[in-house]
């Protein structure tokens, strides 16, 4: 289930891919001082596939999520989603990007707590232009179905467990039907039975069809992805490389 | 457009969820618009609005000019002249004050009627509402006593009966006819109560009724009005009027002599000295709503840094920056509709008292109120507040780096709004300042005015005027008038009594020109006609010579009195006393100077003293006249039953009118000063209470964002002091910036109000030092308490804080 980040190569160019990153840096400058968060990173996630991105603290996972999700741009490097190049969008085909083929699923839930659970997860479909309203409820009580929160439409976040909001995220990650699913560390705020059944219904989404590009620092939950790319320093490297590292880094 | 509705539903979530928010935002905006509205009522129905005549703006005053300066009034012979010479108006009318004693029944009455020439009401496009207005055939003599009411008096006076019209009525002791009843708010000049035609056509000379003025060149008191015909424009009247003018100087060299004539629009005659103090205010009262907006764009930025979540998710979620803002924007103009609704009640209640405040020159415009414009305004300026303080936290949250929070979590980036909210405050503090220097100067330009010594000693007088009919003579009216003096003089409680052609302060003047005997010199002079105890009754000094006597009366020598400035003028450094002054007015009079009193403040307490002649009440005659009673005890006004009674007991069909204490004369000579300082001074006060509250927030932010930073400090030794001054010193850094920019502003804008000042430049350094500590002293309490807050933070708790 878990590939080498070493195939890469042979995976880009055997398939379509629906992501496709290459040599791709992201600097960040305070005052005096440059931080490179990521140098030259490659990557390739082909549709329908279950990618998990781990690493310790600090590694760039997370900013490389941003970058995959079109919330930050890279400082150099190329970046093709679904066949088309966005690294140097604007603003607003950026958020129609977003809207349109981006689920995001956050380590802390990040509901709105002044809307209702069905309210939520209708949120990202108000933001597309004409579709009607008929529609939008119907894909809202889908996406709640699927996750098993139906019957909480009136419900606002605070009245809502851990695991019970997370699943209204993922709700509204799916309402808006997206090419993929960004997910940063979804169980980091979870017990483990929560989850688990957070990561069961991943798979489940897997297994239907979605792609998902998941954070998680979490080797229990890497493990449910078929690949596992491994980030150290704002780069890509193998397993046994970072294995390595680590353990050179904790001496 | 169930876009738009989702963002007013969930506004409506946002203010329901922060009532207190909400409250303080509300309150804020429905001051400053309620405020806003309440002036911009009064500035609709006096600048913008057009007066109440059909094709308002052709009509015009013409007047006579004095050596190129506009005058306002005219003689007979020069209106007969324009009227027949131009060829830029369509009709020309004249008019003069006709005070009348209206006697129907028991209850005599004082008043205010116009004696106009038939044209003035089709000149004004006016129709009587009962009856019919004045007709060419009622400039006759035989046919010149019909009146044709007012709608006010006509209410309250005759009870509204629509029998009124066709009765006849006593006025200044003669049986007129009543013709007809005008609509109400017809008041093209001071005195519309009644209106009377003359028998010559043109009104007569108040001191010479039973003579033709059609000849009177050199006796100017009527006031022309005119119509441009439609064709014309004001530069082509100007012109042939002119062209008039200097004609009838040639063919007039000793009457018209330097005599010109001008004219000015008719809104700008009736509204022209009110314009700048309207401005102002409403310049002033725009600041009050911009700081209002200001503070509550504030509130928002501080609640924008706490909804960043909110909106990174949003963001996230693919909210275009377009559909960010327009929802933000959405709260604010729904937040700013709410605050304009509160204001527009605040301004129906605020309304009436700005009215009650207000100066006779804006109480005229009885229309005055919450109408269609005004509420349109008050909708307006809410959307635009709404735009205004909502634009710029929007702009920010709209421009907030979702990625930042997805790192930083819920705290996301502060700095930027920090110095927004800083500006903001910084503008704030300047802004009230423009306003509290303002105000300071007026304030203190009052006290100067208040300190001016008028020359006459206002404490326990009370004043009316009385005045019998025209039709009486000479002798009739001196013996009434020496009658009156000595019954009300008997009077228990009453120390003196004294009566005088023109009361100072009470409006109104007359001039005449005259000469000295070996000056080459026409000279002119303000003139009074008073009785022997007048000066003593008003406290007026005598700095020369003597009184009237009663042994004067007697006399063939014409005596006259002249103030301190004639003497210093036409006599300087030489005894004016027994000196002559020739060719006194139109009859060509002289007289003999006997004493000289101390300068009388007659037109305004801020005008000096013109020259001033008076004559004795006996060897010239007057109309009617003021009665000045210094009363014996601190209250003058319980004399006035007794005052009446004293003069109906003289002549029953004459009423007091215009009964005033001396002290509400100066009141209301000084109303338009206190209007204008008293407005300013509110809203100055309200500009640094939310400048001070402005302050206030952004430190309290700043105390809040500096916890753990405050923290570390105390963990690392500093003391509560250290933290208090580290705070306020930050504070006061934006205060003396806004002082800064204040005073420059203030440099510039205060030159607008120069004409509004009294003993004090624009510039007046203790002003506008005094305004600055003040502003300081404020603001630094407003920074001290967040400091206090902030320094008694338990550093254990304020590192566990973050």
């Amino acid at each position: 289930m878990i590939e080498s980040a070493r195939s890469e190569a042979t995976k880009i160019e055997a398939g379509q891919p629906l992501i496709q990153i290459s040599d791709l840096t992201k600097v960040f400058y305070t005052d005096e001082i440059e931080t490179h968060a990521l140098s030259g990173i490659h990557l390739s996630i082909a549709k329908g596939e279950y990618v998990a991105m781990s690493g310790p603290s600090g590694c760039g996972k997370s900013t490389l999520l941003s970058i995959i999700g079109l919330l930050d741009t890279p400082t150099a490097g190329r970046y093709s989603l679904n066949g088309k190049t966005v690294e140097n969008l604007d603003f607003a085909e950026r958020s129609r990007i977003r809207n349109q083929e981006i689920g995001f699923i956050f380590q802390s839930f990040n509901l709105i707590g002044d809307l209702t659970v069905y309210e939520n997860v209708e949120l990202p479909l108000t933001y597309r232009q004409r579709m009607p309203a008929a529609d939008r409820k119907a894909r809202v009580m889908e996406a709640l179905e699927r996750v098993g929160m139906a019957h909480r439409v009136r419900h606002y976040p605070s009245q809502l467990s851990g695991g019970q909001q997370q699943r209204v995220a993922v709700a509204r990650a799916l309402g808006g039907k997206p090419s993929i699913l960004l997910a940063d560390e979804p169980t980091g705020n979870l017990d483990s039975r929560n989850g688990e059944a957070v990561m069961e219904l991943l798979q489940e989404l897997h297994r239907e069809g979605a792609t998902i590009c998941m954070v998680t620092h979490d080797p229990r939950f890497a493990k449910h992805a078929q690949r596992e790319v491994h980030l150290f320093d704002g780069k890509v490297v193998a397993e046994e490389e970072l294995k390595k590292l680590l353990a050179e880094t904790s001496a | 457009m169930s876009g738009l509705v989702q963002d007013f539903r969930y506004a409506l979530r946002q203010m329901r969820k922060s009532p207190g928010f909400t409250f303080v935002t509300v309150i804020t905006l429905a001051l400053g618009i309620g405020a806003t509205t309440a002036v911009f009522s009064v500035v609709d129905q006096v600048l913008l609005h057009p007066l109440p005549y059909p094709d308002s703006d052709r009509i015009v005053k013409v007047a006579e000019t004095f050596q190129g300066v506009s005058g306002t009034d005219a003689s007979p012979a020069n209106y007969l002249d324009w009227a027949a010479q131009n060829s830029v108006f369509a009709e020309m009318a004249a008019s003069r004050g006709w005070p009348a004693n209206l006697s129907e029944g028991d209850r005599p009455e004082r008043v205010k009627g116009t004696m106009v020439t038939p044209s003035f009401f089709s000149l004004f496009g006016i129709n009587p509402i009962l009856g019919r207005g004045l007709a060419e055939s009622d400039a006759h003599a035989g046919n010149d006593h019909v009146v044709v009411l007012g709608y006010g008096l006509w209410q309250r006076y005759f009870g509204g009966d629509r029998g009124t019209v066709g009765r006849n009525v006593r006025l200044n002791g003669e049986q007129y006819s009543v013709v007809g009843v005008m609509p109400p708010n017809y008041s093209p000049d001071d005195y519309g109560e009644l209106w009377v035609p003359s028998p010559w056509g043109v009104p007569s000379h108040p001191l010479a009724p039973d003579k033709d003025p059609r000849q009177f060149r050199d006796r100017s008191y009527l006031d022309v009005w005119a119509r441009l015909k439609p064709a014309v424009t004001p530069q082509q009247a100007g012109a042939e009027l002119d062209t008039i003018g200097r004609r009838l100087e040639k063919q007039y060299p000793n009457e018209d002599d330097k005599i010109g004539v001008s004219f000015l629009p008719l809104h700008e005659y009736v509204v022209g000295d009110i314009r700048p103090v309207l401005l102002v205010l409403l310049a002033a009262v725009v600041v009050v709503l911009l700081i209002g907006c200001a503070n509550v764009a504030n509130l928002l930025l501080a609640r924008a840094a706490v909804r960043g979540r909110e909106i990174s998710i949003r963001t996230t979620l693919g909210a275009s920056r377009q559909r960010l803002l327009r929802q933000l924007l959405t709260e604010s103009v729904v937040l700013a509709l709410l605050g304009g609704g509160f204001g527009l009640l605040l301004a129906v209640v605020a309304v009436p008292s700005l009215l009650a405040l207000s100066p006779p020159e804006i109480r005229q415009f009885k229309e005055i109120g919450i109408n269609r414009e005004v509420l349109a305004f008050s909708f307006l300026a809410s959307i635009v507040c709404g735009i205004v303080f909502g634009l710029m936290p929007a702009l920010q949250a709209s421009r907030s780096n979702p990625s930042e929070f997805l790192k930083e979590g819920e705290r996301g980036s502060t700095a930027n709004r920090g110095r927004t909210r800083s500006v903001l405050v910084v503008a704030e503090v300047g802004l009230s300042l423009v306003l509290l220097v303002g105000a300071g100067l007026l304030v203190k330009s009052f006290a100067r005015l208040m300190d001016v010594n008028p020359g006459f000693d206002a404490d326990r007088l009370l004043t009316f005027n009385v005045g019998l009919p025209s039709s009486t003579n000479a002798a009739q009216q001196f013996a009434f008038y020496r009658d009156v003096m000595q019954r009300l003089q008997a009077l228990p409680g009453v120390r003196s009594v004294g009566a005088v052609s023109r009361l100072p302060l009470a409006g109104g003047n007359s001039g005449r020109s005259f000469k000295v005997p070996g000056i080459d010199k026409d000279y002119s002079a303000d003139i009074r006609v008073s009785t022997t105890d007048y000066f003593r009754t008003m406290g007026i000094p005598l700095m020369k010579g003597r009184n009237f006597s009663e042994s004067d009366l007697g006399s063939s020598l014409n005596v006259a009195i002249v103030n301190d400035a004639l003497a210093r003028e036409v006599f300087p450094g030489q005894d004016p006393i027994g000196r002559q002054l020739t060719n006194f007015g139109p009859d060509n009079l002289t007289l003999q100077i006997v004493g000289v009193i101390g300068n009388v403040r007659h037109v305004g307490l801020d005008t000096a003293p013109h020259s001033e002649i008076y004559q004795l009440l006996g060897q010239a005659q007057w109309p009617s006249v003021f009665v000045a009673m210094r009363s014996a005890t601190s209250d003058a006004t319980s004399l006035t039953s007794m005052a009446q009674s004293a003069v109906w007991s003289v002549n029953k069909d004459v009423p007091l009118a215009n009964i005033r204490t001396m002290q509400e004369l100066i009141a209301n000579s000084v109303q338009r000063r206190r209007f204008s300082m008293l407005l300013l001074a509110i809203f100055a006060g309200v500009a640094m209470v939310l400048a001070a509250i402005g302050l206030y927030g952004v430190m309290s932010y700043s105390v809040a964002q500096r916890t753990k930073e405050i923290g570390i400090r105390m963990a690392l030794g500093a003391r509560r002091p250290d933290v208090v001054a580290l705070v306020v010193k930050q504070g006061m850094m934006l205060v003396l910036m806004g002082i800064l920019a204040g005073t420059v502003l203030s440099l510039a804008m205060t030159r607008l109000i120069a004409g509004m000042l009294f003993g004090i430049s624009a510039t007046d350094p203790l002003t506008f030092a005094g305004v600055a500590v003040l502003l300081g002293a404020v603001a630094f309490f407003a920074n001290y308490l967040p400091a206090r807050r902030g320094a008694s933070v338990d550093p254990m708790v304020a590192l566990r804080y973050e």
